[in-house]
């Protein structure tokens, strides 16, 4: 056990050390609009009693040790001429990083993460907070964490690093190594990007007209052409946004949890031909067709924003693209759903534009910031986002406490929900992120969920064996 | 098997060694996959001669097609041409589905296409066409294919006509995949142990409905994304339309002939010797034009050519290209049945100095008879006959039946019948084409069949008829 807790530590500490943020991260933290734009997601992992304070507070300073893009903030360049890099914060305060609550019931906690979730960044500091909630019984750890920093995938993992596999403490763990501290000066990084840009511009040109000179304009436009199909097709080929689900300001978040035995999930995801993926996708679609039908609304299908894999299908590799897929309403049979949408998702492959935002954020990036913000409200928003993510397989212990859910809220952008399913152990913890002001009847739409959630657990549904 | 490619013969084997029986589904496409090119667009280029379509029309059609090229909804084209179609009768326009299948799509179904349907079919796999296109596009491909389940796209018809609208969703993308899935659930097929065949980008989410997929010639974006999903891709190899080069052979395969034929003839004049010159013109007409066009023959069983004669052979009928295909098997005192009207058929008339046909008017039966009296005698002094008994070349592979004459015959005379099956004839050279294609025609010759009777004569033809089929179906080796 505690062999194997050295070595996910020993992973944490080699955890995110790139220097500069990626295109597709730079756009989300230039364009950020919080919260409606938001790249915040919140973590919260309920927990079977309240741990020892102190302890905590040690560990998360290990942690923060560790892992040291946990003490470490953006600096932008003051012109868009670089990408925005990391850099250690020399005034990293654990104090205004972590602190403990005490609230009533879980509720209560619930209501209080999602203010949390709300209140934008400072964005000259480390780009987390934690807050402890100690309840009458147990306690709950909401973890507040940018996009930027870590993505849920990478929050979950982050965090099932840093849990132990017992409840006691670990006298020695391992430390990261402690470099000397680097600065970045805002305006020095705008003036290194320009110099470099001035420096690579005369091999650009060459390279262009280079590029020029050797391909046919016919297969040019031939190419152009297909691949603008291919953007329209992937923009406007979706069902349009359900009635039912709007107005959305993005600005009342709402936060729901629910717990599925994940065995006769992934069954049903099995007999329909789908991943996990997919049989979460038909879960929420089959309790948005419950809500739709209690609000007496006649709908075929909704618009839900998937992640697609853009390695192989099956594999859970690590470059994905967002999507959006037309999610059937109007089918019962949660195996026949699942088989739905696996066709959806796997018709995406066809697209050529699918990577489409990895491939303009670059050139999106020098341009004014509004310009990117605009670009991402280009694609019409779906109702629904449906992720789900890898959680720890086994018991893990926070600082003595034992880890008995780990749901993962995310943002929303422009969608009524944002649902991610992870796994913990045998459990599905699905956590949803509901627009209330799109969503006339939160606690129906809850109910709806959980009676959906049931009929993918009772026994083994009907369908071709 | 010669003529299929070793992908093709690894499906089959696959096919062969997996799950029997008919709760394993297969499912073709109809455009792209089991035809090369788009049925859809015969259908259009035959209303477009007819002027049935109006300007008006005609741009509506090409600037949706256009749309659904530039990432517009693809489906829009098919309503355009449903909703042109409203008042238009629903018999007529099946029998110009017929007609337009004999004539122009029969020619486009892929052989090997064929081979993994016969495969499916022969482990007693459900087998169904799905597809987009209407029934009456689909319907006659599926019958020459003997496929009883058509998923398709349905038409309303009212009062046996059309009203331009559909029943319920064109069935295609995610729409067909559904259809797929409604089809297995009302004949209990399994999709986890089914196979499915498509070409088009849209064919995912179809493919994806079962156990076994298989991007079968698959467009571009199919390509990619089979790769990234890690299905199969099979690239059938496209009935040959008939290059220029090819055409070119065929010119220069002509007039090979017809050089051999005269260079036969004077030698025969100047050998005082008839029937040496006709054998040496039959083996310099065939032989020279086959290998200027570059064909050649793959024969199994040729002895049997020799054994028995003289004898009645009978073959299968494809392609013009059976006759100089068969004169060069027979290769000598030969002859052939024709009928009488085909007697001043300019393209006939060199065979006809070459082989002296039997001539026989049809329209009067004493006649007729007399010209088969003088035809059995012919047959007794040593001639051997060729017969087609099929009557008329067919369409495709597909066998027709066969008509007595021949088996009478061998009955008068006291001959044998040597049945001789000819594989890809209709390849090579299309029913109605003028193009003779570069490739390998397949012979196989059946075991003689002797003493020939009226008796039993309906039984034995049966078996004969079936022996055809079988040796079509599975090529021994």
């Amino acid at each position: 056990m505690t062999t194997e807790d050295f070595e996910r530590w020993g992973g944490a500490a080699g955890w995110s050390t790139r220097a500069d943020l990626t295109p597709v991260e730079t756009l989300m933290w230039r364009s950020e609009r919080h919260p409606v734009q938001s790249s915040t997601s919140v973590v919260v992992i309920d927990l079977d009693r309240a741990p020892d304070w102190k302890r905590l507070v040690a560990a998360t300073d290990w942690g923060t040790r560790l892992v040291r893009r946990l003490r470490q903030r953006v600096v932008d360049p003051v012109v868009p001429t670089a990408a925005p890099t990391w850099a250690d914060d020399p005034t990293f305060d654990l104090g205004y990083h972590l602190r403990r609550e005490r609230v009533a019931d879980r509720d209560e906690m619930l209501a209080q993460a999602a203010q949390l979730a709300l209140r934008p960044f400072d964005r000259t500091r480390p780009l987390w907070e934690g807050v402890l909630y100690e309840l009458p019984e147990g306690a709950a750890y909401v973890l507040k964490i940018h996009h930027v920093l870590a993505d849920p995938l990478g929050t979950v993992q982050l965090l099932a690093m840093l849990q132990s596999g017992k409840r006691a403490h670990t006298a020695r763990k391992p430390v990261g190594e402690v470099d000397d501290p680097t600065s970045v000066d805002p305006v020095e990084l705008a003036l290194t990007g320009l110099r470099t840009d001035v420096a690579a511009l005369p091999e650009a040109a060459l390279d262009a007209a280079r590029r020029l000179a050797t391909t046919r304009p016919q297969t040019v436009l031939a190419s152009a052409l297909r691949y603008g199909a291919s953007v329209r097709r992937l923009l406007t080929h979706a069902a349009p946004a359900s009635p039912e689900l709007s107005p959305r300001t993005g600005k009342r978040w709402t936060f729901l949890t629910l717990d599925a035995p994940l065995e006769p999930i992934r069954a049903v995801a099995k007999q329909g031909g789908g991943t996990l993926d997919d049989a979460a996708v038909a879960l929420v679609l089959g309790g948005l067709a419950r809500y739709h039908r209690r609000r007496d609304s006649e709908l075929a299908e909704l618009p839900v924003g998937v992640r697609v894999s853009l390695d192989r299908a099956d594999d859970l590799g690590n470059r994905f693209a967002g999507a959006v897929i037309s999610g059937p309403l109007a089918i019962d049979d949660p195996v026949d759903r699942v088989a739905a949408v696996r066709g959806e998702v796997l018709s995406l492959h066809t697209e050529r534009a699918l990577e489409v935002l990895d491939a303009v954020a670059p050139a999106i990036n020098r341009t004014p910031s509004f310009v990117g913000a605009g670009a991402l409200r280009l694609a019409v928003a779906p109702d629904a986002f449906v992720t789900t993510l890898p959680g720890p397989p086994r018991k893990r212990f926070m600082a003595g406490a034992q880890v008995e859910g780990m749901y993962v809220l995310g943002p929303l952008p422009g969608a009524a929900l944002t649902v991610v399913l992870t796994t913990v152990g045998d459990t599905a913890c699905v956590g949803v992120n509901v627009d209330a002001s799109a969503v006339a009847d939160v606690a129906a739409l809850e109910e709806c969920l959980r009676e959906e959630v049931g009929s993918f657990a009772v026994g083994q549904p009907v369908g071709p064996t | 098997m010669s003529g299929l490619s070793a992908e093709v013969r690894a499906a089959i084997e696959a096919i062969e060694a997996g799950p029997q029986g008919p709760s394993v589904g297969a499912f073709f496409d109809l455009d792209g996959t089991l035809v090369a090119g788009y049925t859809a667009a015969t259908f259009y280029g035959d209303r477009l001669k007819g002027r049935e379509v109006s300007p008006a029309e005609f741009v509506r059609t090409v600037v949706t097609a256009v749309d659904g090229e530039l990432g517009g909804d693809p489906t829009k084209i098919a309503h355009v041409a449903f909703s042109a179609m409203r008042g238009e009768s629903e018999e007529a326009f099946a029998d110009l589905g017929e007609r337009l299948f004999r004539s122009k799509i029969a020619g486009t179904v892929r052989r090997e296409s064929r081979a993994l349907v016969a495969a499916h079919q022969r482990a007693g796999h459900t087998v169904a066409v799905a597809s987009a296109a209407t029934s009456y596009q689909v319907r006659p491909v599926a019958r020459d294919l003997g496929v009883e389940h058509l998923v398709c796209t349905q038409l309303v018809v009212e009062d046996g006509q059309f009203t331009g609208a559909t029943d319920g969703p064109m069935l295609w993308g995610r729409h067909k995949a559904s259809g797929v899935r409604r089809f297995a659930k009302a004949h209990d097929v399994d999709l986890a142990q089914s196979y499915a065949y498509g070409n088009g980008y849209e064919d995912v989410a179809f493919l994806s409905s079962v156990g076994h997929p298989t991007a079968l010639n698959p467009h571009r974006d199919l390509r990619s994304a089979a790769a990234r999903l890690g299905w199969p891709v099979l690239d059938l190899t496209d009935p040959v339309g008939g290059s220029l080069l090819a055409a070119g052979r065929t010119v220069a395969a002509l007039a090979g002939m017809n050089a051999g034929v005269t260079a036969g003839i004077a030698y025969g004049l100047a050998r005082g010797d008839r029937r040496e010159g006709r054998n040496l013109a039959v083996k310099l007409a065939t032989r020279i034009p086959m290998a200027v066009a570059g064909v050649t023959l793959d024969v199994l069983h040729q002895e049997r050519l020799w054994t028995h004669r003289p004898a009645i052979f009978v073959a299968n009928h494809q392609s013009s290209l059976d006759i100089p295909v068969l004169g060069r098997l027979l290769e000598r005192d030969f002859t052939i049945v024709a009928k009488k009207e085909a007697r001043w058929d300019p393209r006939a008339i060199v065979g006809s100095v070459v082989i002296d046909p039997a001539w026989i008017d049809r329209s009067d039966s004493g006649s007729a008879r007399a010209t088969l009296d003088g035809v059995v005698e012919r047959i007794r002094g040593g001639t051997s006959l060729m017969i087609f008994p099929e009557g008329t070349r067919s369409p495709t592979p597909v066998l027709g039946p066969f008509r007595k004459g021949a088996f009478h015959l061998a009955a008068q005379a006291g001959v044998p019948i040597v049945p001789v099956v000819l594989r890809n004839t209709g390849e090579l050279m299309g029913r109605s084409s003028l193009v003779l294609n570069p490739g390998v025609v397949d012979v196989c010759v059946l075991e003689p069949e002797t003493d020939w009777s009226t008796d039993d004569m309906s039984e034995r033809i049966a078996a004969l008829h079936a022996k055809f089929e079988a040796t079509l179906a599975r090529w021994p080796s």
